[in-house]
């Protein structure tokens, strides 16, 4: 896997948001910080929920920006950020976004492995409730 | 409506808006199903299907922008990205021989 495709500083596992658009900001904010997109790519970010829910199951979201976003995409990156608290996400409880940045085809392997996670209640048990930066790298990497 | 046998089927799309999230998910977790099917299976913007697409999946809110963009193939919408019914069976009519219908 790529070195900066998951940045731990884009690993934030103690957060809260009041609703789904919050938390889609708190995951866009965190791939601002590590430098994957610019500033612009937040609002892509909630435009694109606004067409079709980015909920995946086991209460896990993967929010991203539109097509025409890419052009603000510096590299690809994911960052996670979990809300203990949950979100409600159009109806469903969310506690762990997997926000996503890409203009290559570099996190392919890395949702690949997300998705065997959440087939498997156990592992996206584990995943959703991880309180160490380090849990969420070796379950994803 | 459009249909095919499942021993026509060779290639799959996994349509989506942007082509860089659940699609993407999706079609790794196809790929894995069909492995030794011989069936290729690739993710593209729901407005870029490849005209050699046999099959185009995608999200039931993305199916009216997909039968534009791909009128004459087999479109099967899901709603659920992980674990859908329709896309099990797409799998399953795909293993055992059978028709799949748009």
């Amino acid at each position: 896997m790529r070195d900066n495709l998951l940045d731990p500083r884009a690993v934030l596992l103690h957060e809260s948001a009041a609703d789904r658009d919050e938390a889609i900001r708190r995951c866009g904010r965190a791939l601002v910080d590590v430098g994957a997109v610019a500033e612009p790519y937040i609002d892509a970010m909630l435009e694109r929920e606004q067409s079709i829910s980015t909920y995946v199951g086991e209460g896990v979201a993967i929010p991203h920006g539109t097509a025409a976003a890419k052009e603000v995409v510096r590299h690809d990156a994911i960052c996670v950020v979990r809300f203990p608290g949950g979100v409600d996400w159009g109806g469903e409880p969310v506690t762990l976004c997997v926000g996503i940045a890409a203009k290559d085809d570099g996190h392919v392997q890395l949702l690949a492995a997300l998705a065997d996670i959440l087939l498997d209640p156990e592992r996206a048990r584990t995943l959703r409730e991880a309180t160490e930066v380090g849990q969420v790298m070796k379950e994803l990497t | 409506m459009a249909s095919i046998d499942s021993k026509d089927i060779h290639k799959i799309i996994v349509a989506c808006d942007a082509g860089m999230g659940s699609s993407v998910m999706l079609a790794s977790q196809l790929r894995k199903q069909l492995k030794g099917t011989g069936v290729t299976v690739e993710h593209t913007p729901v407005n870029e299907i490849p005209a050699d697409a046999d099959v185009v999946v995608c999200h039931s809110g993305l199916a009216a922008r997909a039968r534009v963009s791909a009128p004459d193939k087999v479109l099967v919408p899901f709603q659920i990205f992980l674990g859908d019914p329709a896309v099990t069976k797409l799998v399953a009519t795909i293993k055992n021989g059978g028709t799949v219908d748009a």
